[in-house]
Formats: C-alpha cells, sequence, structure tokens
C-alpha cells in the first residue's frame, strides 16, 4: 500500500499548496461535537472494533470518499493505466528515482528533526551517489551500495515527537489524512526549497509537471492493490481506513527502531559487535 | 528462635540447589524449545513459500491451480482460527448455524482472494530471511518480489510452531491481512444493524462475484 498513500499524500501537498487547510479546521469542529463512549477495557474484542471503527467524522468523510472515488475512477485511474501502457517499465522506474531524488531536502530535513543520523546519512549519500553516478537520480546506485531509501515527512516526525494523529479524516482529492499529516504536508510543501525557488513561468511548469508526473506514476504503482481492495472488500472506505491508520503506525515503528550506531564497523573498540544491525 | 543445625543447612544448602538447577533447566528448556520454534517456523514458512510459488508459478489452468492453493491454504492457514479473529465480538453473537455458515464462506473468501490475482502473482518469488519470538507466536519475515514490482516485506505470523505450525496473519509493509479483514466486517457488520446475516449474504455475494 505505500504507493497508494504516497500518492494521496503528494496530492495533499497540492492541495496544502492552493490554500485548503481551512478545511482541516472545520473538520475538527465538527469532530468535536461527535466523541463516542470506548466499551470496557474487559472485553479486548469490543476495544479492539471501537478503536478500528473509530471515525467521529465518518458521515463528511463517506461523502469526500465517493467524490473521490468518482474522480479516481473517471481520471486518475484511466490516466494511470495509460501511463502503465505508454510509457516502458525502465523509463517509469527512472521517473520514479528522479522524482524520489528531488524529494531529498524534505527527507533530509526531516531525518535530521527525528534525531536519526543514520538516516540522515543515507538520504544524503543517497543524493551524492545517484545524483553523480546515477545520472541526476535517473539510477538507483546507492541502494545497492548500502544506502537503502526510506519515506519520511513531517507527519511523521510530529508522530516521533509524540503528537496524537487526531480523527481519521478523509478528504477530497487528498484521499486518506489525520489532522497531524494534514499538519505535516503543509509544513514538508513549504519546507520544500523548490517551492522558494524562481519565481517565472518556466519554474512553475516545470514544478507543476513535477507534480502530475507524481500523480500518475504513484497511482500507476497501486492500479493492482487499489482494484484488488475495489473488488474484494464488503466496505473499501473501511479497509482504505484501516490500511492507511496501520501503515502510519508501522512507519513510526519502523522509524523508532533504528538505531544504527554511527560509529563505524571497523573502529577498533567496537568491533566484532552487532552495533549496525540492519533496519527492519 | 530456632537453632540452625549443620544437617539443616545441608538440607537447605541442597534445596536451594536443586531449585537452582531445575530452573535453570526449566529456562534453558524454555530457550531450546524458542530456538527450536523459530527453526520450524523458518523452515515452514519456506516450505510452504515455495509450494504456493510453484504452483502461482506454474502452467496448469486456473481451475487446476485453484485446486491445488486449496489444499496448500487447508494445510498451512489456521482458517478457521482467522475466520474467528475476523468476526471479532460478533463470534460469541453468532448462532451455531450462523458461524457454521460463516466459516464455510470465509475459506472460500480466502482461497478467492489468492486465486483471483493469479495474474498479478505471476513470476513471484519469495525469500525467506530471520525468525522472531512475539508472545506465544512466531514472526517469519520475507522479501516478496514480482516482476516490475519494488521488493516488499512480508512478515508470516506463525502459531504453535512446536507442534503443527499453522499460518495465523500475513504483514504487508506493516499492514495486517487480518486486521484489515476485521476492520471491513465490523464497518460492514455496523453499517447493516450488526446483522451477522447481512454479512454472510454479502460474502456469497463477493465470493460469487470473484469466482
Amino acid at each position: 500500500m505505500p504507493a497508494t498513500i504516497r500518492s494521496r499524500l503528494f496530492l495533499l501537498r497540492a492541495v496544502c499548496r492552493w490554500g485548503f487547510v481551512s478545511c482541516l479546521a472545520l473538520s475538527l469542529a465538527i469532530g468535536l461535537a461527535a466523541c463516542a463512549v470506548e466499551p470496557p477495557a474487559d472485553d479486548p474484542e469490543a476495544v479492539a472494533e471501537f478503536k478500528e471503527l473509530d471515525d467521529p467524522l465518518e458521515p463528511t468523510n463517506r461523502v469526500f470518499y465517493v467524490v473521490y472515488d468518482r474522480f479516481d475512477t473517471y481520471v486518475l485511474e484511466p490516466l494511470a493505466r495509460t501511463y502503465r501502457k505508454v510509457v516502458p517499465d525502465p523509463v517509469r522506474t527512472g521517473l520514479t528515482n528522479t522524482l524520489s531524488n528531488l524529494n531529498t531536502p524534505v527527507r533530509l530535513g526531516n531525518d535530521i528533526l527525528e534525531g536519526k543520523p543514520r538516516r540522515a546519512g543515507d538520504t544524503t549519500m543517497r543524493f551524492l551517489i545517484n545524483s553523480t553516478v546515477g545520472v541526476l537520480g535517473v539510477f538507483d546506485v546507492a541502494t545497492g551500495l548500502g544506502y537503502p531509501k526510506h519515506d519520511n515527512s513531517f507527519g511523521l516526525t510530529l508522530a516521533n515527537w509524540g503528537v496524537p494523529d487526531g480523527p481519521y479524516l478523509f478528504l477530497p482529492i487528498v484521499g486518506p489524512s489525520s489532522p497531524r499529516d494534514l499538519t505535516g504536508f503543509a509544513v514538508d510543501t513549504v519546507g520544500d526549497p523548490f517551492y522558494w525557488i524562481g519565481q517565472g513561468a518556466v519554474v512553475k511548469a516545470l514544478d507543476w509537471t513535477r507534480f502530475y508526473v507524481e500523480s500518475v506514476n504513484s497511482r500507476e504503482k497501486a492500479l493492482d492493490p487499489i482494484q484488488s481492495i475495489k473488488r474484494t472488500a464488503l466496505d473499501p472506505y473501511a479497509t482504505f481506513r484501516s490500511l492507511y491508520r496501520q501503515y502510519r503506525a508501522s512507519q513510526l515503528t519502523k522509524l523508532r527502531e533504528d538505531n544504527r550506531a554511527t560509529v563505524p564497523v571497523w573502529f577498533p573498540q567496537i568491533a566484532g559487535q552487532e552495533i549496525n544491525p540492519a533496519p527492519r | 528462635m530456632t537453632e540452625v543445625t549443620p544437617r539443616m543447612f545441608h538440607r537447605r544448602a541442597f534445596l536451594l540447589l536443586t531449585s537452582t538447577f531445575s530452573l535453570s533447566g526449566l529456562l534453558t528448556g524454555r530457550m531450546a524449545a524458542f530456538a527450536q520454534g523459530t527453526e520450524r517456523a523458518t523452515a515452514f514458512v519456506k516450505t510452504t513459500g515455495d509450494k504456493l510459488v510453484a504452483v502461482l508459478n506454474g502452467s496448469g489452468s486456473t481451475e487446476a491451480k485453484r485446486r491445488e492453493l486449496t489444499i496448500i491454504i487447508d494445510a498451512a492457514v489456521d482458517v478457521d482460527g482467522v475466520g474467528r479473529f475476523c468476526l471479532g465480538r460478533f463470534w460469541r453473537q453468532a448462532s451455531a448455524d450462523q458461524q457454521k455458515r460463516y466459516l464455510e464462506l470465509f475459506h472460500q473468501v480466502l482461497v478467492t482472494s489468492v486465486t483471483a490475482k493469479l495474474g498479478e502473482y505471476q513470476g513471484i518469488k519469495v525469500t525467506v530471511g530471520r525468525a522472531r519470538q512475539q508472545e506465544e507466536e512466531q514472526i517469519v519475515s520475507t522479501i516478496v518480489e514480482r516482476p516490475n514490482n519494488p521488493p516488499a516485506a512480508m512478515d508470516w505470523v506463525i502459531t504453535q510452531p512446536t507442534t503443527a505450525p499453522k499460518i495465523i496473519d500475513l504483514i504487508a509493509e506493516g499492514t495486517s491481512l487480518r486486521i484489515t479483514q476485521r476492520s471491513d466486517y465490523a464497518s460492514y457488520l455496523q453499517r447493516n444493524n450488526n446483522s451477522i446475516d447481512a454479512l454472510i449474504g454479502a460474502m456469497r455475494q463477493q465470493v460469487a462475484e470473484n469466482s
């Protein structure tokens, strides 16, 4: 599901750019009005069910889901299918790599804010290697050299700092989100140097091209899983909600468990000890 | 105060020694069982993964593949256990007849969910990695590779690794299959007056549409 969520998150950035953040305040206001009571702790199944279904904004979210689903069915999905048919696979991979490389500043900033020096090192080395040997980021040479790719966002940084996600949000065009992730991506958008570079028509055109290509490219990656969910789930809305929450939670766990040391393995005093366990 | 005689002292020392030995024996035994469990779970996932890959990449007809997959799923997955889990608290509320009908359909849903994606799984490759203990279960990490797709991390959750190992969950990139399924059913029930018969009806329709 990561590609699906990434595509939604990227769309989210664009919407923030259009100044739609005000709908967050509106959603929060409605959210505060509806609070359900948690079942007693001695019934773990009921508690689990309550947590999974906890969605105070569900009526509004479902309306937006229908709007989103129409947009996806009639615009995004056909575009992604055409893209898959027309653009050969190696070119698509190259584009994915290039787009990921362009996202380096945001990723690096968040790695640092999260206090994860090894992740920041991976991001830096990936950028240096892939931008040069990898021909402006088209080829991912760095992964093979021991600098694996990871995703990052300010929403994740906030989560790492202990900020709760708040009520589930399903927004038009944006897709699954939460007040925390929405805030995070507003910050990521403003924090991206490309947001501030240049004012000319060419830069603007390039910026929008990047946005469209990234949206279609991410949707192409999610074609099979989304199709299978829509076909097999009894309630696709609930399935996407569950997957989104689980995926965000797993990203946070992965981040918190990545405590690789910054000392090189050959350093005499600790040579032979497992100080650089591979992240799970 | 009682006087501690040399005999009593010996007896205490003896008791202490034997209890320490038996405790350490117990611990070592438990650790050995864990280690054995981890090994067995890894071997089990390897064998099951190989069997699945062989069928998925095989040249048989869809119908033949479906038959073979059903046999593998029956043998390797704790279908009834997963089914009960996915129904959550509603399992207790269901009548014996509803439970029976639900489990039969759940079994078909599981097989259909695999067979419906036969084309997608073509050329699949599963590499088994490390296993770890989590409470009573073993979690075996694997990397699943499909042509034109980046490698994906998939964890297999195995129960009873020392007796008859069974799969109870698959966790793809941090998302649990059974939790997602439970969420889907719970939401459907909530929107249909908590009617188990309505859920069974929807499942039947879902199987008919996808097989």
